[in-house]
This record gives structure tokens, C-alpha cells and sequence, in this order.
């Protein structure tokens, strides 16, 4: 009985990871977004769409394998996110009056993106839902079992963030970034190239979120209007988090999976209310998020 | 001082004609006509309940589709047993209660705090309600029963009369003053005497009780309700994108950007299936870009440009 | 300064009061075309259903009408071909509603073609009845629907009342002794759910769990688990197509085997479901449907025109049932030799024609009832049919051979 409750222990926690892990790099990239850049992205959901609908073609099509994907889909992604920044936000950065203007402004032109990109995508892949099969098998971890494919995704995930984690703390251009998130204007007097800076920000962002497209595309159906679901979750876990930071997005990303797991073992027909009364009860109590002070 | 009495006579008297205009509408425009006024007359109430609210104090309420809901979902309950008006004062005063609870509840959140949890709200209330009735319950999706496409028309009518009013004599109320006090700097207003926390939960609550007023006449029109219909988070947004669009501060900025707004969406759906969200979202994009403080305001610069012109000839 | 946004608002109420109008929808001073008028999704989360089931049926009947030169009518004695169009509705039940009674009263169109959904079905059938314009449902059907009782309504898909018992009887003939059942928690999972349960219980089948899951959940693992773990002998799921691709992924992915594995609204499509999984994947798979080409001849002939139009198969729930309703349809025209609704409707109600499925004919609620098939099952690559009785196409093959291992 005693290894019983251990084996379902393990289970609900693995299996929380998994869909933490996904979780957790899509709201890395918002949290960058919205934290440095300052735009509150309603359209990263659509970016994430995007980069699963590329891996879906370039798996299906010719045969690429997923994990590799990310090469391809990686900087497709970035380079849309950045032309974006550098064209559209950037313009409305200067001529918004305040910053809250701005929040407000490139809120509504991420919701006519939101309308382009679903658009575009739903005329070049069609409405329907899709899916492919990669690493469908069962591994055997300490008497529990989990999908050979969720593991590895849970992997390369934890991978990436700690690649982008590392990149921030100890790079040039990650210190840069970390400056501008703190204090654009001084971040500028001292010399960032700060709207370069904000559209690589903004950039890394649409990267994560491809990258999680890219996952997410492993073990999910995928079609061209999931894109607002995601956006959700990543709402909620930078929440959860604390507002613009990212080791915080990441531990939020792990904790809402196993929220999400835990009840759902209990009583599956709460495990989405279960996110929205955490997201809120915590918003109540403590608006800085969970590793905030 | 003369000329002030006669521009103001003249402005009641075109609202007064816009309303006469408006009112006789079922009588001698199109049926169809009738229908697609009667949307643009529900989105232009929750925009302007959302800007009663939202405009002064700055804080942006994503709770719209929550109060809609609520009003949606007193006329599934309560549609069959009670007449219409009846439904409607119900439905209105429940999400008007919903209101003062949430309000009660985030006193302290601002900003992006607030704008999260209203978003929240939505989805809570769609889960939990699904849940409670899956589970507790055991059936889910309400029959309507219908009304007339006269009756919903001059319901939200009503509706929005109302609201236009209640907003205008607000405004020049020393509440109205007070809450744009709020959104300039909350703690200035609170030393001045301005009694900052019931001041806004009342706000809040007044505009949460068109939003359900609007959505318990709404409910008529669509048969078949449940909890995905009911709280369905594209009407949180469009009231913040339409007021924007319009321009938020003055009282008729939310009414065009409404009107237009719903306007061209029915355009674009029906004259482009395909594309119309290709389109409709570049000129979204465009109009953020070239117009920041919304139509409103680009029309008040090109009129500036116009009658500054004409100055500048004589 | 005050008054000159009002002055815009007058113009603009003006001018949408004018613009508002009918626009071009002149009636023609020749009758020259048929005019179908068919608010659907296209977009938004429905309109990955609609691709793939029902949607692409009526573009394909529409088409071929026309090449046949359309459908002839005594009153304007010519054959009139067919237009069909479509609004997108968003997904937006709401904006499904304005989008028919524009169709209706604008754009004046002869007929009306169903959105897709059963919640959509509610809103729009009473709407269509008001205005007296025949509605054969299209995708989506429910019990709560024969309340409303209208006398322009024609139902056309089986729903879990025939499929249910069906169910039953097959998992009695092959032996199942225990099952879990899962459903969706919406009006589909819990009429379905709702209506199973009773019938698995005076099989003498114990039904060891019953539980739901809330749309939009990423992991039905936990349940797959909890019912192994239970030792049932089958698994059921009420669940749409996005729960119901989880839950064969996850199935597959973590090597859960049950005897029989059933899933409502999914198997049926060959695209999404054995496109994904491949036929050696979907093998013993039993879902809601059925039909196949081996049905009939007309079956046949569907799969055949619907592979040379769109290279895929059509899918072996609907497409059937929604086609041959349309040749009806079509029939019940020509035999009014009008385009009076009314007429037409009455014509519908009582007439039998010969269609595609074979005979077609509605009873006193206007059901359609010869269904072609109530459950089906993949077996090397092709969706049989399992029922007992005359319209098998295949046996069961039970039990499921285990997911295939990678």
C-alpha cells in the first residue's frame, strides 16, 4: 500500500512537471515581453501557434525531425517578433504620451495581430484541427509511467529556459536587457541602445513562445485558434510568478502544472477552476507573486 | 454666456432628434436593420458602462463578459416566470451585486493587478458554473424563451438611454470630478476628502448593472444559453477596444466607437468570410498607429485644423 | 467643443440607418438562381470541427447540382442552379443569430442551411421557424431540442438516444463485463454520458466509473489510470474532438490497453483521427457514427466524388446522413415544383425518397430515422460498421489489439 501512495505521488508530480514545463517556457516569453518590454502581449498565443503550425509542416512535410524544428522555428519566430518591435511598437512607444498609454495602445494593436496572424494562419493551413504522432511510447520511471514524448519535451523545456536563464545573467546584452527591465530611461542615459534592446526583448519572447509552439505540437492537437488559451495560461503563470520576473515565470510555469495535476487526480471537473481561484486568490494576498517579497 | 445657452439648446435638441430618429426606427427601417441596431445599441451600452467606470479612475476592467453573464444567465433562469421588464431589473441588479462583491474584493489592486483579476473573474465564473452544473445539477444549457426583434430594440434602447443619462448626470456631479481625481492620483484624492473606496465600488457597481441589464434583454435573441455563450470573453474586450477606438474621456467617444466598430465588423463578415479578420485587424493596427487618443480625438485635431484655418484667412 | 461629437453621432446614426439598408439584394427581375444562405464558423475555436465534419458536404451537394444544371422547378419551368452563401459566424453564437436573420431578411435567400453545433441548432431553428424557413439540422443534435417542437425543423443526425443502446448491445454480444465512462462537461458529454449509463447497467454491465472532465483539460492521463487500474474491460468517452485526440494520445503514449475503447465524436473522421494515428494506431477503435462505402451504392458514390473534390475521405458519421438529407431535400423541391417554403416543408414531412443512404424519410417529430449505422469501429483502415442487425458491415473485432508500439 505504502509503495502505492509512493507510485501516485510520483505520477501526479511527474506528470504536473510535464505540463509545467510547457507552461513555463510560453510564459518566460511573456513575462519578458511584458516585464521588459512593456507590451502586454494578447497575441502570444498566436506565436505560439505559429511556431507549432511550422513544426507540424516541417515534420509532416518533410519529415524534420521536432526537436530540430526548434533551429528552424526558433529564429522565424524571433525575426517576426523583432520586425514587429522595431516597426510597430516602437512607433507607439513614442508618440503614446505615458507609459500607461502605451500599455493601453500596443494592447490593442496586439489584439489586431491576434486578428492578422490567425487569420494568415488559418489561410495557409486550413481551420481543421491537426496532429502528428513522435516518441509515442511509454517509458517506466520507478514503477510509474509517462510518455517517452512529454519527457523529452519536459527536458528540452527545462533546457531552454535555463539557456535563456544563463544568457541573461551573464551576457552582455542579457545584462543589457536586465537594465532596461529595471529603469528604461536610465537604462538609455547609460548607453543601451534601448529600443534595440526592447525589440530583442520582444523578440526573445516571440522566440520562447514558438519554442513552445514547438512543444506544445509534440504532445497536443494543434489548430489555428488555440493561440488565446495559451495566452491565458501564460497570463496566470507570470502572475503567479511576480510581474516581469522570469525565474519567477518559471517556478510559476512548474507550480500551476502541479496544481493543475493534483486536482485533477482529485476531481477533474475543477482543474481549470482550480487555476482561476489560485490566480486570483493570489492576486488578492499577494500581488507580487510567489518568489516575490 | 448667451452663446453657451444657445449651443447647449442646440446640442439637447440633436440628441434630441437622434433619439426620435432612433425610436421610430422598428417603424419604417428594414427588419434586419432593426437587428443590427439593436447590436450596436447593446455594444454601445457596455462600452460606455465600461467607460463610466474605466475612463476616470484609469483603471481597465476586463469584467465586462462577468456582468454581461450575469445578466445572461438571470434571463436563462429566470426568463420563463417573469416578463421581460421584470427579467431585465433582476438581471441588472444581480450583476450589480456581483459588482460591489468584486469591487469589495480588490480595493487594493491596481493596475495591471486589477486588469488580471477582472480578467480572471471571467473564466472563473465560466468554469466554475460549468462544473457546479455538470456535477451538482446534472444538466447544463438553458432554453430562452424568445422575444420580439421590437421588443429587444427598444429594451436596450431604454437601456442605453438610461446609462447615457445616469453617465451625464455623474459627470457633472462632484462624483464625477471626484473619480477623475482617482484616476489622476489616488492618494491626492483621498487626502482631499474624496471617499476614494465607496466612491469607486459604487462606480464599478452602476456600470456592472447596465452591463447585466444589457445581457438579460440580449439573452432573448439567442434561445440557447450556457455557460460558454454566456461568459464569453471577446465581450471583455471589445468594450476596452471600442472605447479606445472611439476615445474614452468624453461621454460620446465609446457611442461611435460602438457604432462603428460593430458597423464594420458586420460589413467586413459578410462582404469577406475569409479575410475579414486580416482586415479587420490592419485597421485595428492602423488605427492605433494614427489615431492614440481615438477617433474622437483625431477629429477634434483635424476640426482644431479646419477652424484654425479659418482664423488664420480672416 | 461639447456638441461636436454628437454632431457625429448624428451622421453616423444617419447614415447607418441608410447604409444599414439592403444593399444590392434586389430581388432579380428574372428568377435565375437558387440562393442558400449558411451561417457558419470558419473561424474561432468551432471552426476545426466544421472542416471536418459536415462543412465541406454542403459546398461538395452545391457543386454537384450545378454540374447537373441545377434543380428544376415547374413554377419558373428551368432548371435554377444553386448559390450557396456562407457568413462566418466567429464561433459566436450571437453573431450566428444577426448573420441568419440577414440572410433571411436581407439578403432574402431562398434556404437556409444549418451553422454547426447543437447550441447553434438551438438559436438558429426557432429563428428559421419564425420566419417560416425550412432548417434540416445539420452537425449536432440533442434530446432538449424535440421540446422546442418546431414545425420547420427537420433532425437529421442520430444522437446518443439510438447510439446508446446500440452500444450497449454490442459490448453485451462481445463479452464486456465492466466499463468506464468519461464525459465532457457540456450538453454533449452529459446527454451522452446520461443516456449510456442506464443501458451498460440492464446489459448487466458494470459500470465501475463515471466521471467528467471540463472542456479545454490537458491531461486525461489521471483517468486513463484510474480506469487501468479498475480493470475495466472498456473505455467510453463522451468527448469532442479535442479531448477526444488527448485521450487516444495519451492512451497511446503511456501503452493503456482496454478491450474496447469508444470515443463519441472523433473516430469517425479518417483526416484528423486515422490521419493522425495512422490505421495501424486506430485499429479497434469504436466511435459514434457510422457508415461506409460498403453501406450502399450512393455511399460509395459519395466517398468517391468527395475523394476526386477534396483527396480525403468524408467523414463516416455526417457525411452520409447530411447528404442524403440535401437529396431529399433536393426531391421534395422538385415535387413542390415551388420555391414556397411552406409547400416544400409539408412535402419533407410526410414524403419517403430515394437517396443516397436509400430510402430517406423523417417520422412525426421530423427525425430522421433510417439511419445507416449507429456505431462504427476501425478495422484495417476502414470504419466499419458494428451494430447488430442487418446494416453491419463488419463484426466487432474485440478485443482492441493493444496501441502499437513505437
Amino acid at each position: 500500500m505504502g509503495s502505492y501512495m509512493m507510485v501516485t505521488i510520483l505520477d501526479v508530480v511527474i506528470s504536473g512537471l510535464l505540463l509545467g514545463g510547457i507552461y513555463a517556457v510560453t510564459a518566460v516569453g511573456l513575462s519578458l515581453q511584458y516585464g521588459v518590454a512593456r507590451v502586454l502581449n494578447i497575441a502570444h498565443g498566436e506565436f505560439i501557434m505559429l511556431g507549432a503550425f511550422i513544426t507540424y509542416s516541417l515534420y509532416t512535410r518533410f519529415g524534420i525531425n521536432p526537436l530540430i524544428c526548434f533551429a528552424i522555428c526558433g529564429p522565424l519566430v524571433f525575426a517576426v517578433g523583432f520586425i514587429l518591435y522595431r516597426t510597430l511598437f516602437t512607433r507607439l512607444r513614442m508618440s503614446s504620451p505615458t507609459p500607461g498609454a502605451f500599455e493601453g495602445n500596443s494592447m490593442l494593436a496586439c489584439f489586431g495581430l491576434l486578428f492578422i496572424i490567425q487569420n494568415v494562419a488559418i489561410l495557409i493551413w486550413g481551420a481543421d484541427i491537426k496532429g502528428y504522432t513522435y516518441l509515442a511510447f511509454p517509458v517506466d520511471l520507478w514503477g510509474a509511467r509517462f510518455a517517452a514524448n512529454r519527457l523529452v519535451t519536459l527536458g528540452f523545456a527545462l533546457a531552454i529556459c535555463l539557456v535563456f536563464y544563463l544568457f541573461l545573467a551573464n551576457t552582455r546584452l542579457g545584462k543589457a536587457i536586465r537594465a532596461a527591465a529595471q529603469d528604461p530611461d536610465t537604462a538609455g542615459l547609460m548607453g543601451v541602445r534601448i529600443n534595440q534592446v526592447l525589440a530583442l526583448c520582444f523578440g526573445f519572447g516571440a522566440l520562447m513562445a514558438g519554442l513552445g509552439g514547438a512543444l506544445i505540437s509534440i504532445s497536443y492537437k494543434i489548430q489555428p485558434t488555440m493561440g488565446l488559451e495559451y495566452t491565458m495560461i501564460a497570463l496566470i503563470v507570470i502572475v503567479l510568478g511576480g510581474l516581469g520576473s522570469i525565474p519567477g515565470s518559471f517556478v510559476g510555469g512548474l507550480v500551476l502544472g502541479l496544481v493543475g495535476s493534483i486536482v485533477t487526480h482529485i476531481e477533474p471537473g475543477l482543474s481549470l477552476v482550480a487555476y482561476y481561484v489560485i490566480f486570483m486568490l493570489l492576486l488578492l494576498i499577494k500581488p507580487t507573486g510567489i518568489l516575490g517579497k | 454666456m448667451k452663446k453657451t445657452t444657445s449651443k447647449r439648446m442646440f446640442t439637447f435638441g440633436l440628441v434630441l432628434l437622434i433619439l426620435v430618429l432612433a425610436a421610430c426606427a422598428p417603424l419604417y427601417a428594414p427588419v434586419y436593420t432593426v437587428i443590427l441596431l439593436t447590436s450596436i445599441l447593446m455594444y454601445m451600452t457596455i462600452a460606455v458602462s465600461w467607460a463610466l467606470f474605466s475612463g476616470p479612475t484609469g483603471y481597465i476592467s476586463l469584467a465586462s463578459a462577468a456582468f454581461f453573464g450575469a445578466g445572461i444567465y438571470t434571463s436563462a433562469i429566470l426568463g420563463k416566470a417573469l416578463p421581460l421588464p421584470l427579467v431585465i431589473v433582476v438581471g441588472a441588479l444581480a450583476s450589480f451585486c456581483l459588482a460591489l462583491l468584486v469591487g469589495a474584493l480588490t480595493l487594493r489592486l491596481k493596475g495591471i493587478y486589477f486588469v488580471m483579476f477582472t480578467f480572471g473573474l471571467v473564466e472563473l465564473l465560466l468554469h466554475f458554473i460549468l462544473w457546479w452544473e455538470v456535477t451538482i445539477c446534472g444538466t447544463t444549457g438553458r432554453v430562452v424563451p424568445p422575444a420580439g426583434n421590437a421588443t429587444v430594440f427598444y429594451a436596450m434602447l431604454i437601456i442605453l438611454v438610461i446609462l447615457v443619462l445616469t453617465v451625464f448626470i455623474i459627470r457633472r456631479s462632484r462624483y464625477g470630478l471626484a473619480l477623475f481625481s482617482i484616476g489622476e492620483n489616488e492618494e491626492a484624492a483621498a487626502h482631499a476628502g474624496v471617499h476614494v473606496t465607496v466612491l469607486k465600488i459604487i462606480i464599478f457597481a452602476v456600470s456592472a448593472l447596465f452591463m447585466g441589464a444589457a445581457g438579460a434583454a440580449m439573452a432573448t435573441r439567442w434561445t440557447y444559453i450556457d455557460p460558454r455563450i454566456a461568459f464569453n470573453p471577446l465581450i471583455s474586450f471589445m468594450p476596452v477596444l471600442m472605447a479606445i477606438f472611439g476615445g474614452i474621456r468624453p461621454l460620446y467617444g465609446p457611442i461611435i466607437g460602438a457604432a462603428i466598430f460593430t458597423y464594420l465588423e458586420e460589413f467586413l463578415i459578410t462582404r469577406f468570410p475569409y479575410y475579414y479578420m486580416l482586415i479587420f485587424g490592419i485597421i485595428m493596427v492602423v488605427a492605433i498607429l494614427y489615431m492614440p487618443d481615438g477617433l474622437v480625438g483625431l477629429i477634434q485635431r483635424l476640426w482644431k485644423g479646419i477652424s484654425g484655418r479659418k482664423h488664420a484667412d480672416t | 467643443m461639447k456638441n461636436k461629437g454628437w454632431i457625429w453621432i448624428f451622421v453616423i446614426t444617419v447614415a447607418l440607418l441608410f447604409l444599414a439598408g439592403p444593399v444590392g439584394a434586389k430581388e432579380a427581375a428574372v428568377k435565375d438562381k437558387i440562393r442558400i444562405g449558411q451561417a457558419i464558423s470558419l473561424s474561432g475555436p468551432l471552426a476545426g470541427a466544421v472542416a471536418i465534419a459536415g462543412g465541406p458536404i454542403y459546398e461538395l451537394w452545391v457543386e454537384e447540382v450545378n454540374k447537373n444544371g441545377g434543380i428544376y422547378v415547374k413554377e419558373y419551368g428551368k432548371k435554377l442552379p444553386v448559390e450557396l452563401i456562407r457568413y462566418d459566424d466567429k464561433s459566436d453564437i450571437g453573431t450566428m443569430t444577426n448573420l441568419l436573420e440577414k440572410l433571411i431578411l436581407e439578403d432574402k435567400v431562398d434556404f437556409v442551411f444549418p451553422p454547426w453545433g447543437t447550441a447553434w441548432l438551438f438559436a438558429a431553428a426557432p429563428i428559421a421557424n419564425k420566419y417560416g424557413y425550412i432548417l434540416i439540422g445539420g452537425p449536432g443534435g440533442a434530446l432538449k431540442l424535440k421540446e422546442l417542437s418546431l414545425p420547420y425543423f427537420f433532425q437529421v443526425l442520430n444522437f446518443s438516444e439510438t447510439q446508446a443502446p446500440a452500444l450497449a448491445d454490442i459490448f453485451k454480444g462481445v463479452g464486456v463485463k465492466s466499463v468506464a465512462v468519461i464525459s465532457r462537461g457540456d450538453l454533449h458529454g452529459i446527454e451522452y454520458g446520461n443516456a449510456m449509463v442506464p443501458y451498460f447497467k440492464k446489459k448487466g454491465i458494470d459500470v465501475k466509473m463515471n466521471k467528467s472532465f471540463p472542456p479545454g483539460i490537458k491531461d486525461l492521463s489521471p483517468m486513463l489510470k484510474e480506469a487501468k487500474s479498475l480493470n475495466v474491460d472498456a473505455f467510453v468517452a463522451a468527448a469532442y474532438p479535442d479531448g477526444g485526440m488527448l485521450l487516444t494520445g495519451q492512451a497511446m503514449e503511456l501503452g493503456i490497453d482496454f478491450n474496447a475503447f469508444f470515443i463519441s465524436v472523433l473516430p469517425f473522421s479518417p483526416k484528423l483521427y486515422r490521419g493522425t494515428f495512422g490505421a495501424q494506431g486506430v485499429e479497434g477503435v469504436m466511435g459514434g457514427g457510422a457508415w461506409n462505402a460498403k453501406t450502399s451504392p450512393g455511399a460509395k458514390e459519395l466517398v468517391d466524388k468527395f475523394v476526386a473534390r477534396f483527396k480525403e475521405e468524408p467523414d463516416y458519421w455526417g457525411g452520409l446522413y447530411y447528404w442524403s438529407s440535401l437529396q431529399h431535400f433536393q426531391q421534395a423541391i422538385e415535387k413542390a415544383g415551388t420555391l414556397n417554403q411552406k409547400k416544400i416543408r409539408d412535402i419533407m414531412a410526410k414524403e419517403k425518397f430515394n437517396t443516397a443512404l436509400g430510402p430517406f424519410w423523417y417520422d412525426k417529430d421530423r427525425y430522421f430515422v433510417n439511419h445507416p449505422g449507429e456505431i462504427g469501429q476501425w478495422q484495417k483502415g476502414v470504419f466499419e460498421v458494428i451494430d447488430p442487425g442487418p446494416k453491419r458491415t463488419a463484426p466487432p473485432e474485440y478485443p482492441k489489439p493493444p496501441w502499437p508500439k513505437k
